[in-house]
């Protein structure tokens, strides 16, 4: 191949050319060794940011899958069908009509589902001798809730014990406020449709380990208690629990729901993405009668929490981003140092045939090395640090704490994911923070450059 | 124009021959306000297989000629052709590429890459030009370093050889690509006399059995004697040719 000029050109340096690529790589990696104290300065610095935002992020993704979690497990499917029924212009029932028919429906039409339960809904207030507190209320038919008894941990009593009626499943935290043990009386006070308040005495079957704050307000007894309270009759429920393979396949079999639904001739509410409980005053304030069918994923069930994860994202991004700013600045100019005092290298490489291309990815190569390198050190210190705080069991004391991180002991999980994005994201910002130094020193006239430091 | 630059110029009139030629070559340098003749309309010619040295004292335009003929400069004025082809108007690229293929350097102070080892260091350009596997990068690459000695020191690092051994190291890597022109500025002159004496001759037998055209720099007599050819500068004239 030759030039108009008759020059022979040379062939493209780094598509193909393996062997070039390695010693470019060689160099870099010796130059980094070769500066060492400015590689342990800069890697320092790169770690203690990369750790710090893989502990961010984690805790970030653990606080997530735990709301989802416990959302799951406590008050929602992946998809939930819920529905209010009014008799009676202010008033409401959480309440779904055509149990039967509405359940084969959806079995029929959500194939993907890989479970489909009822419950039965409602809001009251559990009273002992000790203490009183406000609890979501779930009426759960005990054959159908396998997934429910693998999730939640019995501290005392059994699953068996809530097959008996008018029993509870309490949570450890509740338990202690109220300061009941198993075979402890209850008893639940409800608001009815008609405003009188209906009362039934529970005894306490079993106490499940905390699943978060959010255990804090919900409570198990079986469905016939509820129906009992409400005086509903049997063909109805509070609402329909999809679960899914993959959570993010939520918001598409909603949609899809939806128009089913609605074919199918149901009434449909608007999608309003609050939990259940928060909508009653909007609905008893709507002049219809009747049944209208209220579609819901897992998130809109804990809008109410969810700018926790979206508070944490906030702060993981603002921290890094401000600290990513700093070594930036750091880095371009530990670079453009670096290049200064390879400049008669640089020349020398220029000189005997070194394209500007070929400079710019050796600088390059020794910043994505140094951060590729750095931000393992930081991940694996991030790592280390969870794994033994996780694995000391520590009990967090104050509520604020527990309701951020939504569990009792401190525990987060470290994902593979988070730790190779880490590693992406700080390899890539060495090599941004780099380009501007790497392109100075490819524009360096090699004459110039050669007759440097004479 | 002086008479002798003139006199130069007619080897030019034989046309095929030149390896190398300047025509009226004018190079200045901004200084400040004011301005630097570095080279001061200098017409040369060179032979395809010369060995020539470039002599005059320090600031007579020696390394700007070697920098003009390198492609790594280019004239404020004049032509300079290599191979019967003008390099002016080439891009940044084409002078790159001419620098790699047609052209191989030996510098005063060795400008090894120092983290690469001997034989990395030699085998650089060819990883530039991409077009040598590995095996038979390696057999060319021991080849000359056998040629210049320095087959034991193939993976010492360049900190860890004496001057004279760096210096046949970079003669090594200025002829891997067996490049038709070899620039040498000063190459003896961070040298002991008897090291600059074997680094000459090493090259003067390279320019016998290669047939490598080789320009060298220097203001050292005992070194411009080896030459075949001296071109003298002064005040960026040539004096003689």
């Amino acid at each position: 191949m030759r030039s108009s000029h008759g020059v022979p050109a040379s062939r493209p340096v780094a598509a193909f050319n393996f062997a070039a690529l390695f010693t470019l790589v060689t160099v870099a990696f010796r130059n980094l060794l070769k500066a060492k104290r400015r590689t342990l300065l800069l890697g320092f610095a790169i770690a203690v940011v990369a750790m710090l935002f893989l502990v961010l992020r984690s805790v970030s993704a653990s606080v997530s899958a735990r709301m989802i979690e416990a959302a799951t497990t406590l008050s929602s499917g992946h998809v939930n069908v819920g529905g209010f029924y009014k008799v009676r212009k202010r008033g409401a029932d959480a309440l779904v009509n055509e149990r039967a028919k509405l359940a084969a429906l959806l079995k029929e039409k959500v194939p993907e589902a890989v479970g489909i339960i009822d419950r039965g809904r409602g809001w009251g207030r559990i009273v002992s001798p000790a203490s009183s507190l406000n609890a979501g209320v779930s009426g759960i038919v005990w054959e159908n809730e396998g997934r429910f008894f693998n999730s939640v941990q019995f501290e005392r009593g059994s699953a068996e014990n809530l097959k008996k009626p008018n029993t509870a499943l309490l949570f450890a935290a509740q338990a202690k406020k109220l300061e009941v043990d198993i075979g402890d009386t209850v008893t639940l006070v409800i608001e009815g449709n008609g405003g009188q308040s209906n009362t039934v005495d529970l005894e306490v079957g079993a106490i499940a380990s905390d699943i978060g704050f959010m255990s804090n307000y919900s409570l198990f007894v079986p469905r016939q208690t509820v129906l009992d309270l409400y005086r509903f009759n049997d063909n109805t429920t509070g609402v329909f629990q999809v679960y899914l393979k993959h959570a993010s396949e939520s918001q598409g079999v909603m949609e899809r729901l939806r128009g089913t639904l609605a074919a199918s001739g149901y009434t449909l509410m608007e999608h309003d993405p609050q939990p259940f409980f928060i909508k009653f005053d909007k609905v008893m304030g709507e002049d219809w009668l009747g049944q209208q069918l209220d579609l819901s994923v897992w998130s809109d069930e804990i809008a109410f929490v969810l700018w926790i994860t979206t508070a944490l994202d906030a702060v993981s991004f603002l921290v890094v981003g401000v600290l990513a700013f700093i070594i930036i600045g750091g880095i371009t100019n530990a670079m453009w140092m670096s290049v200064r005092e390879r400049t008669k290298e640089i020349g020398t490489m220029r000189a005997i045939g070194a394209q500007k291309g070929f400079i710019v990815r050796m600088f390059l190569a020794e910043a994505f090395l140094l951060g590729l390198f750095a931000a393992a050190v930081g991940a694996a210190l991030a790592t280390l640090l969870l794994l033994s705080l996780n694995a000391l069991h520590i009990p967090i004391r104050n509520d604020g704490v527990r309701l951020f991180l939504m569990t009792n002991t401190f525990k987060v999980g470290v994902d593979a994911g988070q730790i190779l994005a880490t590693l992406a994201l700080f390899s890539v910002i060495t090599c941004v923070a780099t380009i501007y130094p790497a392109l100075k020193a490819s524009r360096m006239k090699p004459v110039e450059a050669l007759m440097h430091g004479k | 124009m002086d008479a002798l630059a003139t006199g130069s110029e007619k080897r030019n009139e034989t046309p095929g021959h030149a390896a190398i030629r300047l025509v009226d070559v004018t190079k200045v340098y901004p200084l400040g306000k004011t301005e630097v003749r570095a080279v001061k309309g200098v017409s040369l010619s060179f032979d395809t297989g010369e060995f020539t040295s470039i002599a005059g004292p320090s600031g007579c335009g020696k390394s700007t000629i070697l920098n003009l003929i390198g492609c790594m400069d280019t004239p404020t004025s004049g032509e300079v052709y290599l191979g019967g082809e003008p390099v002016s108007g080439l891009s940044d690229k084409e002078l790159t590429s001419t620098r790699l293929e047609k052209l191989g350097f030996i510098f005063q102070s060795f400008n090894l890459i120092p983290v690469l080892t001997v034989f990395q260091n030699v085998e650089f350009p060819l990883l530039l030009q991409g077009r040598l596997g590995a095996a038979e990068r390696k057999a060319r690459v021991e080849e000359l370093l056998t040629e210049v000695g320095l087959q034991d020191q193939m993976r010492h690092k360049s900190n860890e050889l004496s001057g004279g051994q760096r210096q046949r190291v970079a003669i090594a890597r200025a002829l891997v690509t067996s490049p038709r022109i070899v620039l040498a500025d000063e190459p003896t002159a961070n040298l002991d006399s008897a090291t600059g004496e074997r680094i000459i001759d090493l090259m003067q037998k390279i320019n016998v059995t290669h047939g490598t055209t080789f320009l060298f720099s220097t203001h050292d007599p005992q070194v411009m004697h080896h030459a075949t050819r001296v071109v003298r500068l002064k005040d960026g004239l040539v004096v003689e040719a």
